[in-house]
């Protein structure tokens, strides 16, 4: 009698782990990161990209973003050619990635307002990883969940060198804003 | 003498302003790459990037990245503004694409960008439909 207890019990245990286990993820392959260096009075230099990859995992807050740096669009040519060659070395480092997560993230505790979240993680780029810590607005409605956030980076903490010709002209702090809509 | 004189300040003027509209123009302000313009470097299949890419992304990425191509797959997933390709390369478009029906083979060209991990596809963006 114990035994078919304890066979009951293990079944009862197994059927469930697919539930437990199971992470709800939502997903984007077309999030959007703008970041701006511009200073007053000078050029703009600014960039985005409309193609960056994000999941998020429902249970936990747990976010990964990768971005392809040669996805991010300058209005001007030569100023891409420079972030591609001279700055980021996207050839050679080819894409930007954030891991990290939103703390005390619950999708039941999401509405169509927008509810405050702490993002904190490693954002990677130019072989450089640096901690990243800003408030994230997330959101949801029907299937979708929206986060929308920025922070502040200097191209230093990344190893990147802008030279002393152009110095004047691109901003120390980078002021990046990122918006992604996420399905699940 | 006087006339060679003209003639030679109204050539070095010439020159000069040719030079700094060479400069701004040519240089400071010239026209983005136009990818559909572009003659493709490489022409391949969507297996064929995808497996390069898994092997050696590296290889890949000194070969393709940044780098016009066309790519040849079978349709899997698309909208109007992206069509992904079997096994995994996602195309992007500027101009959202018409007429794309699911598992028809078709001929993709644009900007490939690189490998993205999360979702394990090749990425391209400003693409076209090449028929």
């Amino acid at each position: 009698m114990k035994k078919r207890n304890l066979y009951f019990i293990l079944f009862f245990v197994a059927a469930m782990v697919p539930f437990v286990s199971h992470a709800q993820k939502f997903a984007t392959k077309t999030g959007d990161i703008k970041f701006e260096a511009s200073v007053p009075s000078f050029e703009e230099v600014a960039a985005e990209n409309k193609n960056v990859s994000a999941i998020l995992n429902a249970n936990n807050g747990e976010l990964a973003a990768l971005a392809l740096m040669n996805g991010f669009r300058f209005k001007v040519a030569l100023m891409e050619e420079h972030f591609n060659e001279s700055y980021a070395e996207t050839a050679k480092y080819p894409k930007a990635v954030f891991k990290g997560k939103l703390e005390g993230f619950s999708l039941k505790a999401l509405s169509e307002k927008p509810k405050q979240f702490t993002l904190t993680g490693e954002l990677t780029l130019h072989g450089k990883t640096k901690k990243i810590n800003d408030v994230a607005m997330v959101s949801v409605k029907g299937n979708t969940i929206t986060i929308i956030g920025n922070f502040m980076v200097k191209p230093a903490d990344f190893d990147i060198d802008v030279p002393k010709v152009v110095s004047k002209k691109i901003a120390d702090e980078v002021q990046v804003a990122y918006t992604f809509l996420l399905e699940e | 003498m006087k006339n060679r004189k003209i003639l030679i300040i109204s050539g070095v003027i010439l020159l000069v302003l040719a030079a700094a509209y060479y400069f701004y123009f040519g240089f400071l302000y010239k026209e983005a790459r136009d990818i559909t313009a572009e003659a493709p470097a490489y022409t391949l299949t969507a297996p064929d990037i995808v497996e390069e890419y898994q092997t050696n992304a590296a290889t890949a990425d000194s070969m393709y990245l940044n780098k016009t191509i066309v790519v040849i797959g079978n349709v899997n997933d698309n909208d109007s503004i992206s069509v992904s390709l079997e096994p995994g390369v996602y195309c992007s478009f500027d101009v959202p694409a018409k007429n794309i029906i699911s598992g028809k083979n078709i001929k993709v060209k644009g900007r490939c960008i690189g490998f993205d991990e999360l979702f394990g596809e090749v990425k391209l963006d400003q693409c076209t439909i090449n028929q």
